[in-house]
């Protein structure tokens, strides 16, 4: 009973920890003062896109400062402080995830040789042809469709070659399932068919130049209906290009991503 | 046994641990714990912040314009000399200074009282011009259409950080009513100390909030 005695009593005097003298207490509440006038005056200063890096940076000072001497890290156990800095790793993690996913979102639609996805239409009524939208077709048909299509549009690509239902022939004047008009290609192009992907990953500008192109190269395009247009969702008399007609939802075919994403080389030689 | 009480301030320790120090020790990593999570809490909104504001710098420009940067100083300097007579009234209950202890918890009481006073100033100013959070935003000045997105930021933020000095303040009664009844000696302070750490988090957590809410630049 004794030596229990005496090793209560050996620990009870171990229990004597740091005390923080009042001077530096004092003197850390100051430092803390100075640095909010500094972060006051410092804001007052256009450093550009700095000054967002420049307020945190005055602010993890304060932090540590409070950290360290108030909540008395620096004479702290080790594994306290390794605790409390473990959880800014874990919120960096946290931040640094959640930007790689929001802060890219769009990229896919927007990166490569095409015009961005997102933006207002430079045209008015694309669904009526003219020059400048077959001219643009004509670009992006090379880009994206010849592999499978040909250089003619019959078809014939050799991307297609293996392709059942074949590739559609684009000078044939039959057989077309949404319709040989302007409101049929743009469904085709935004919502896919059978083997045809769905490409609502141009933008509505591109997907409507790539429209008139395709018509040029077949017979004299059928007349778009009011149904038609209704079933895109695009209203004919306004000039608004008919932004966002007819797309399901904003996302894109797995094998379209991939194939966006882990050729870049080909995609710059496109 | 009862000499060892009285060397150790009439302390007795809980008999699972093997000595106060160790108990001290384990209370200590426990409030570290809680800080932790205390982090990853206002973490989560850390990260919907710096989301929205790098999807809309131009709106969170605009809308950061509409906030008292004046009130929000006054706050920052209030909570950090308040964390210092914190820190004040912890070095006393290391040294077994009741009326200091008292004198510091009763000042840091005050300077929380005047953090909530200038708060309940500042958001009864934004209701009256209909700065609220999201679909309550009727506010027409603000023409951005996102500005609501960092309203609701902004009272969400700020009103989670009052919430807890609103819970720092009540803490605060309980260690002067402890105290008056002679709880605490050098032996024993743990409650003091914990206390402490917290309302130092709740310092640290506003030396963030000021500037990336009143000062964007």
């Amino acid at each position: 009973m004794s030596d229990h005695n005496e090793k209560h009593q050996h620990e009870g005097q171990e229990h004597h920890h740091f005390i923080l003298p009042e001077r530096t207490a004092v003197a850390v509440g100051l430092a803390l003062l100075v640095l909010t006038g500094v972060t006051v005056w410092v804001a007052g200063i256009d450093f550009g896109r700095l000054n967002f890096t420049i307020a945190l940076l005055i602010a993890v000072v304060k932090a540590s400062l409070v950290g360290l001497v108030f909540m008395g890290l620096k004479y702290d156990r080790k594994e306290n402080g390794l605790i409390f800095v473990t959880s800014f790793l874990f919120l960096a993690i946290f931040i640094a995830l959640t930007a790689t996913d929001l802060l890219f979102r769009g990229d896919v639609y927007v990166k490569g040789p095409l015009v961005a996805a997102s933006g207002k239409s430079q045209f008015k009524k694309p669904w009526i042809s003219t020059t400048e939208l077959v001219a643009k077709g004509k670009t992006l048909y090379e880009q994206q469709c010849v592999a499978c299509h040909g250089a003619q549009g019959r078809g014939d690509g050799p991307a297609g070659a293996g392709l059942n239902p074949k590739p559609r022939n684009l000078t044939a004047a039959e057989g077309w399932k949404n319709g040989h008009k302007a409101t049929g290609i743009f469904k085709t192009l935004t919502q896919g068919l059978n083997q045809m992907p769905v490409f609502s990953s141009l933008s509505t500008d591109d997907r409507w130049s790539l429209t008139q192109y395709v018509l040029s190269m077949g017979p004299a395009a059928e007349k778009d209906t009011a149904a038609d247009f209704a079933a895109l969702k695009i209203d004919p008399t306004k000039d608004d290009g008919g932004a966002g007609a007819g797309e399901e939802s904003k996302s894109i075919p797995v094998e379209v991503a991939i194939d966006l994403l882990a050729v870049p080389e080909q995609k710059a030689q496109r | 046994m009862s000499s060892t009480h009285i060397t150790t301030g009439g302390y007795q320790h809980a008999h699972h641990y093997k000595s106060a120090g160790d108990e001290f020790e384990a209370s200590k990593q426990g409030m570290w714990l809680f800080m932790v999570t205390e982090v990853l809490m206002f973490g989560g909104l850390f990260v919907a912040y710096t989301m929205f504001r790098a999807m809309y710098p131009e709106m969170f420009h605009e809308a950061s314009k509409h906030l008292a940067v004046n009130l929000g100083l006054t706050n920052t300097i209030i909570l950090i000399t308040s964390s210092l007579t914190m820190v004040l009234a912890v070095i006393a209950s290391q040294k077994g200074q009741k009326g200091r202890i008292l004198l510091h918890l009763g000042l840091t009481f005050l300077l929380s009282c005047g953090f909530l006073v200038v708060k309940y100033f500042e958001y009864s100013g934004k209701i009256h011009h209909g700065i609220l959070p999201g679909g309550l935003f009727t506010n027409t000045e603000i023409t951005h259409p996102k500005a609501p997105l960092f309203f609701s930021l902004y009272y969400v933020m700020t009103g989670i950080h009052a919430f807890h000095v609103i819970v720092g303040m009540g803490l605060m009664v309980w260690l002067a009513v402890r105290t008056m009844r002679n709880e605490f000696s050098p032996a024993f302070y743990t409650p003091v100390e914990l206390v402490g750490f917290y309302w130092h988090f709740v310092d640290m957590v506003w030396i963030f909030l000021f500037p990336l809410m009143y000062l964007v630049g």
